[in-house]
């Protein structure tokens, strides 16, 4: 449990309109920082990311967060009131990579810079994007799995919400990893909507109909966990996997619970989302495209990630640089 | 069928023999799933899978159970499923602080009632309509719980506390013996005790009700305590069962929960439900999700099977209600 400290930055946050009325601040570089909601621990760790690294570059961050996880049109009426606002840049998370593309538009019209994080927006006109790609962060995870069960055996997948973005690519990275390997097979792949509850009542219920699986691999880490819980009730043993790196999929690995979980460095996100940002506003090289590669944190390489959020620090610029996929291209 | 000879539409009082016919047409969809799953598939029908089905109703039930109450008082209470929220983050705080399961419990319980006075309280001494007070609620209980949580979860309780929700019995789980008796006590509070009637009187007409002098003011309290308490009751199950707390664990069970009263046979309008009907619903919705995932039925799929069943349940049972 995060104590008084992180709740005050919290408040901090929650306040975007008192931060920004301030007139002793009218000078300052002010990053607004749009993500999906309050609720899943990710979008917290992004949010953290971009605090770190403005706070690094003397710069501030006021965070936009839906009030209802997701919504559409919250996010919608918080673009039109950030354009009002005119902060100096935004860092921007679409709850929709589609729908949000007419906010993009107004953003774009009233001519505040901005960086894509996360979910690559269908369209609009971004400094850049920075994020990690679902179907490689799929595929590597669930190829580290095959790998530890030995190439062979029966696995389940349990999806993420249909429609979403990140399902679609992360369960198509599980797939063709399974694909990879012709001694595995896969018995059932069935929603479970992200959700824990929904995890552990999907694996409870595919336990019935398979007497035997070996390998469950989970499009995040809260539903693996739901799984694992489902396995322990049962005393049945399969090896799991999670997606996001969460502090509690660590822990399920330093307990043995949980083989792996592919991080997807929401950390680093809104470090260089941030940084991409700051530097455009002082003319400073920027990069157009930063596509984290997939780590898988396991029993052997977890320690980095055992560390409180507020405790870690943000990338150098030259190492943010060295992860770019695409640069400006120079116009001279 | 002479058994409902003597029925007037609109009577508040409850009579047996119509209740039985309506329970059998409510039983016969869950009765003729049932029985589908069982040609469908070897898996369903067997004796680790039926009490797997019920101990997954469980959570859904003690939900809807305790909202049975507030409909059939012709209300609503929209904030059950962001009071389990609280109330688990609440209670696993607590757990975890003090190392005291029976703390945590009791905290889990409180913070699930006192949201239930409030709703009581703003629905029948403010005269705020329940949908709007609860709807206000669900978002002051979000809020609190988002702030409070800061997108982190609390996990690892006792494994004595644990047993509420993954232990068994005589080899039968621990939440499906909760579930019987919570079906218990609210079939006989409902339909055998003066101040059960006296709900079903309110729901079927406020001011009639009030004429005759019963105090309505604080049987709706009683209705709204009593569903708060319900989910801070699965609150408890939940942490139990899954070892561990985050700030939305509620937010996709409140129209489930709606949905299983309804089904369940209650009407919006009040006066009509009970909650061995709201059983029979909760255990329908869970049956679908067994059922499909047993069947492995692809994920494009699945919304669009639940909702021709849920359809189909309730027009069976509407057929049932004319002929009786």
């Amino acid at each position: 449990m995060k104590t008084l400290k992180s709740n005050l930055k919290l408040i901090a946050a929650a306040l975007p309109v008192a931060l920004l009325s301030t007139g002793a601040l009218a000078a300052d570089e002010t990053i607004a920082v749009f993500t999906k909601n309050q609720t899943n621990p990710y979008f917290q760790t992004v949010r953290v990311g971009a605090e770190a690294a403005a706070k690094s570059m003397g710069a501030k961050v006021v965070h936009y967060i839906p009030t209802k996880p997701d919504s559409i049109p919250e996010q919608l009426s918080q673009i039109e009131d950030v354009i009002v606002k005119k902060p100096s840049a935004i860092v921007f998370v679409p709850v929709d990579y589609k729908a949000m593309v007419p906010g993009v538009e107004q953003i774009n019209d009233a001519k505040i810079p901005v960086v894509n994080v996360t979910d690559r927006s269908a369209g609009g006109k971004f400094l850049a994007f920075v994020g990690a790609d679902d179907y490689s962060l799929g595929l590597e995870t669930g190829r580290y799995l095959l790998k530890e069960m030995g190439g062979k055996g029966n696995v389940v997948i349990l999806e993420g919400v249909k429609g979403s973005l990140t399902n679609i690519d992360r369960v198509r990275g599980f797939t063709d990893a399974i694909k990879e390997n012709k001694d595995v097979k896969l018995l059932a792949s069935q929603p479970a909507n992200y959700q824990r509850l929904q995890g552990l009542q999907v694996m409870e219920n595919l336990m019935q109909s398979h007497t035997q699986i070996d390998g469950v691999l989970a499009a995040n880490d809260a539903m693996a966990i739901g799984a694992i819980e489902a396995l322990d009730g049962a005393n049945r043993k399969a090896k799991v996997i999670g997606i996001n790196g969460t502090k509690e999929a660590v822990d399920a690995i330093k307990a043995g619970k949980l083989l792996a979980s592919g991080d997807y460095n929401g950390f680093v996100q809104g470090c260089i989302g941030t940084m991409v940002a700051i530097r455009a506003l002082r003319n400073e090289a920027i990069v157009t495209e930063v596509v984290l590669k997939p780590t898988v944190v396991n029993a052997s390489n977890y320690q980095p990630y055992d560390v409180p959020l507020d405790a870690r620090a943000c990338p150098s610029w030259a190492d943010a640089a060295a992860m770019a996929t695409k640069t400006p291209t120079k116009t001279n | 069928m002479s058994l409902a000879g003597d029925i007037s539409a609109g009577t508040p009082r409850i009579h047996l023999s119509k209740d039985m016919q309506q329970l059998i047409y409510r039983l016969l969809a869950a009765g003729l799933l049932c029985v589908a799953l069982s040609v469908a598939t070897d898996a369903f029908f067997t004796t680790n899978n039926i009490l797997n089905v019920l101990r997954q109703a469980s959570l859904l039930f003690f939900l809807a159970s305790g909202l049975t109450l507030v409909i059939l008082t012709g209300g609503l209470d929209l904030s059950v499923g962001a009071n389990i929220g609280l109330s688990a983050c609440l209670a696993a705080t607590v757990i975890k602080a003090t190392g005291s399961p029976a703390l945590g419990t009791l905290t889990g319980l409180a913070t699930g009632c006192a949201i239930g006075v409030c709703n009581g309280l703003m629905v029948a001494k403010l005269r705020i309509p329940s949908f709007i007070a609860t709807y206000g609620m669900l978002w002051v209980l979000h809020g609190l719980t988002y702030y409070y949580m800061a997108g982190e979860t609390i996990h690892g309780f006792p494994p004595g506390f644990r047993q509420i929700g993954s232990g068994y019995f005589l080899g039968i789980p621990i939440p499906v013996y909760l579930m019987i008796g919570f079906l218990i006590a609210g079939t006989v509070f409902a339909q055998r005790t003066v101040w059960g009637q006296q709900i079903y009187a309110i729901g079927a007409n406020p001011v009639a009700a009030r004429l005759t002098g019963i105090p309505v003011d604080r049987r709706l309290i009683l209705v709204y305590a009593f569903s708060g308490a319900m989910a801070g009751v699965a609150s408890i199950v939940f942490l139990a069962r899954l070892n561990s707390a985050e700030g939305d664990i509620g937010e996709a069970m409140t129209l489930p929960a709606i949905a299983a009263v309804l089904i369940g046979g209650a009407s919006l309008f009040g006066g009509v439900g009970s909650v061995f009907g709201t059983f029979v619903g909760a255990l329908i919705l869970t049956l679908v999700l067994n059922g499909m995932n047993l069947l492995a039925v692809n994920s494009s799929w699945q919304p669009l099977v639940t909702g021709v069943i849920v359809i189909f349940a309730v027009w069976l049972d509407m057929i049932g209600r004319k002929r009786s």
